[in-house]
């Protein structure tokens, strides 16, 4: 009885299209990626018990109430705010001296917030956030 | 006989075969950097903000630990997920923030709607200064005027 024989077939993995679907992956990454770096403003806020060591009555205070702002009580413009602050060299202070206190009343919209952030970190100022009175 | 001038001048035509064996290779290598140099954003794309804008604003630095917003609802979320309050926030980040190391490991970066007011936004930044974050607070550039 003869067997039969296998015929002995030699399997190639086809490989030719590989550059092709790569290219392809690439162009999607490329189309699906976005470069951005977001713009914004850093700073540190002392927390707890940090922030109120940090609190005494020399310390700055920038107060925002009523849609204006306030610097030391006296009311002030958003570039007269840089001045003053800038004013006060703060960065060649101690770091425990570059706190700036900053209040807020109620309904103080976040885009005011902003600028007064963005005014005293960019002095070199420590915000110290200050809570509303219970 | 005398040949031809034209037929004498004529080079010959080699086939210059451009090396495709290595493209694949290459593709692949591109792929590779790109999938490391990729950094997944966890922000949700549905997440409606107008970011304020100031004229200090600057090209962040580092990387963010987490990503909180506050959208125009006044509806807080972390890492793009809807959170209830603020103290999940300074959880959220506590915990992150405290298996790192280096103070680049810390930043936080903080989007808010230009017209939420402070009674929502304030206890978030709260908590992101209790968790022990850096905050970069997003905002777009204002242009100054001279």
């Amino acid at each position: 009885m003869k067997h039969r024989e296998k015929k002995k077939r030699e399997g190639g993995i086809p490989t030719d299209s590989f550059s092709d679907i790569a290219f392809l992956l690439i162009i999607y990454f490329l189309v699906a990626t976005t470069l951005v770096r977001v713009q914004a403003i850093t700073t540190e806020m002392p927390s707890g018990d940090k922030a109120e060591q940090a609190q005494s009555e020399k310390t700055p205070i920038v107060n925002l109430r009523g849609g204006q702002m306030f610097f030391n009580d006296a009311p002030v413009a958003l570039q007269d705010l840089e001045e003053r602050l800038l004013a006060l060299d703060l960065p060649a202070r101690a770091p425990e001296k570059r706190v700036v206190m900053l209040e807020s009343a109620a309904g103080t919209p976040y885009h005011m917030y902003f600028e007064a952030l963005a005014a005293i970190s960019g002095s070199g100022g420590v915000v110290a956030m200050v809570e509303p009175e219970k | 006989m005398p040949r031809n001038p034209k037929l004498a001048r004529r080079k010959k035509r080699r086939t210059v075969p451009v090396p495709t064996a290595s493209m694949g290779d290459i593709a692949f290598l591109l792929i590779i950097f790109f999938l490391v140099c990729s950094e997944v954003s966890q922000d949700a794309a549905d997440i409606q903000v107008t970011l304020p804008a100031s004229a200090r604003v600057e090209k962040a630095k580092s990387g963010a630990v987490a990503r909180v917003a506050i959208d125009r609802d006044g509806q807080i979320f972390f890492n793009g997920s809807r959170v209830d309050s603020a103290k999940d926030v300074e959880l959220g980040i506590h915990a992150l923030v405290s298996t790192t190391v280096s103070e680049d490991q810390r930043h936080v970066q903080f989007r808010c709607d230009e017209a939420i007011t402070n009674e929502t936004f304030e206890p978030v930044l709260k908590a992101i200064a209790e968790g022990g974050g850096i905050l970069d607070a997003v905002g777009t550039k204002k242009e100054s005027t001279p």
